[in-house]
């Protein structure tokens, strides 16, 4: 149960509300690469917390993020021309570099020098681990930037990762929230017999959840955000553990099968605006590139990663067309009726309304995971807001060099002190 | 051999009775750390929404209606204390309430 005032500065992201603020502190991934696949490419609109900018490769390789409108007569710089390490303005001329600065300023006469007095608002980007992701916070005294996250999927080499990007309908943390609530899988994503879910590269066959709806969760404060175990009971003498992160600010990694060598897999949520954001999922496999047929699963529509428009990245399955659910088949063996893992997050999530009211939920103990996400993210933006405390997790990158789990694990044996040093990265 | 209550451990909240009170508040004693809390907050959820529900169903036949809502305030301002990572300033709220029965 949160109040009205705390739901709200939970879920503004603007600028200058306390979420968006505190969310400008952290690199945030806003495009896949391919989006932008080589120098001097089309320029491509990103909506990031509230604001409209457009995102070019230049001819040096180097990623710019500029604000969409042209600082002159404020048309569309998304029209603009790509060309010789600068984005041009099709109105007037006006070109622009990736730090914003202008470059060119054709219908003045030069003497007049206004082109070394004008900028346009420029973020800094990267290409990392086959995202673009973009940085909207304050630098510090040396214009030093923050490090980037060192996710494993980001760290990999190319071809042992899988990367996709949906649209979801709705504020930002209604997915943050469904991602680490391990409590729906037992039911969202679960057939009507003891095999959960067809997908091979997902970690949700196992019986135990099938058999044992109501997890006991146990969360534990860690330097990336908060290393969260849902329990059941497995056999006499074990329990089933199911372990995921929820990685500040708004990412999960879950878990891959038991004892199977299948990718892991992982979610980062992006707010676009208060009522929109996008689904950033990635596959990855430590070891080894993914194989043709891991690849094909992947790409099915029927995983974590959904099946959608090129053009607008909208899930062919959405709420237009109410997901095509099949209702028979919901009868019959879907607890749903919808396909894809995706797709049926969607539908319960963006069915909550744009911004859910969580002055009005009913929340119990098997909500543990999303009541501490939710408290962690509200102290630290209020210390943010408060103290100007900026989050301890953007300068400890290699924090986020964690791996999820699924395990059997005897009754009588510490999850604690089994988990401690199992699920972290090693570092290449 | 007794043993007190364990804060790592989560509650069963199966009604919201005394004894079910009584146990929140010996554990919410013993409370100090973030996770200890958030423990404690979803407890002190779970009864809330039993009592809410129970005002909405117009369920008079356990606790009269008056009652009802004191208590559900009462559950309300603890679960802002541990919300507030207060968890003695949330025990103490419920002890006042124990003592109005």
């Amino acid at each position: 149960m949160l109040t009205r005032d705390e739901n709200e500065l939970l879920t503004r992201t603007n600028r200058g509300t306390p979420m968006g603020e505190y969310l400008r502190r952290y690199w945030q991934p806003v495009l896949l690469e391919s989006e932008l696949p080589r120098a001097d490419c089309p320029p491509v609109r990103v909506k990031l917390m509230g604001e409209e900018l457009v995102a070019f490769r230049d001819s040096s390789d180097r990623i710019g993020l500029l604000d969409e409108y042209c600082p002159h007569r404020r048309t569309s710089l998304y029209w603009g021309r790509n060309e010789a390490c600068g984005l041009r303005c099709v109105y007037h001329g006006w070109k622009f570099d990736v730090e914003g600065h202008c470059v060119d300023m054709p219908n003045e006469p030069a003497e007049y020098g206004f082109k070394e007095r004008v900028f346009t608002t420029a973020y800094p980007a990267r290409a990392w681990g086959g995202l673009i992701w973009a940085y909207l916070g304050p630098r510090g005294a040396d214009e030093a930037l923050p490090p980037l996250p060192e996710f494993e999927w980001a760290v990999v080499p190319a071809n042992q990762r899988f990367v996709s990007k949906r649209l979801q309908e709705s504020n930002y943390l209604q997915a943050v929230e469904g991602g680490i609530d391990s409590s729906h899988v037992s039911f969202l994503h679960s057939t009507l017999s003891a095999e959960t879910h067809v997908s091979s590269t997902l970690g949700l066959q196992s019986a135990y959840m099938w058999r044992d709806k109501a997890p006991r969760f146990t969360v534990n404060r860690t330097d990336y955000g908060l290393l969260i175990g849902a329990r059941r009971d497995a056999e006499a003498d074990t329990y089933y553990w199911r372990i995921t992160q929820f990685l500040l600010p708004t990412a999960t990694i879950i878990p891959g099968p038991m004892n199977v060598d299948a990718p892991y897999n992982g979610h980062f949520w992006t707010p676009i605006d208060d009522d929109h954001c996008w689904n950033f999922s990635v596959s990855w496999l430590p070891g080894r590139p993914l194989t043709e047929q891991e690849l094909q699963d992947l790409q099915s529509g029927n995983s974590i990663h959904a099946g959608v428009d090129q053009k607008t990245f909208l899930p062919i399955r959405n709420a237009r067309n109410e997901y095509l659910i099949d209702r028979a088949k919901q009868q019959r063996d879907s607890f749903t009726g919808i396909e894809g893992v995706s797709e049926q997050d969607s539908a319960v999530q963006e069915a909550m309304g744009r911004i859910v009211d969580r002055s009005r939920e009913h929340l119990g103990t098997s909500d543990t995971a999303i009541i501490a996400a939710r408290r962690l993210l509200l102290r630290e933006a209020r210390d943010l807001q408060r103290e100007g405390r900026g989050p301890a997790a953007v300068q400890r990158p290699a924090a986020f060099r964690v791996r999820s789990a699924s395990m059997l694990l005897r009754r009588d044996v510490s999850y604690e002190e089994t988990v401690k040093d199992t699920l972290t990265a090693p570092v290449r | 051999m007794t043993t007190g209550p364990n804060p790592s451990h989560v509650i069963a909240v199966e009604d919201y009775g005394e004894a079910t009170l009584r146990n929140l508040i010996a554990h919410l004693d013993v409370s100090h750390s973030f996770e200890h809390c958030i423990y404690r907050e979803s407890e002190l959820d779970a009864v809330w929404r039993l009592l809410d529900i129970a005002l909405e169903r117009g369920d008079g036949a356990v606790l009269p209606r008056e009652r009802l809502l004191e208590l559900r305030d009462a559950i309300h301002q603890a679960h802002d204390f541990a919300a507030d990572e207060k968890p003695h300033e949330a025990a103490a709220r419920l002890r006042r309430e124990l003592r109005t029965v």
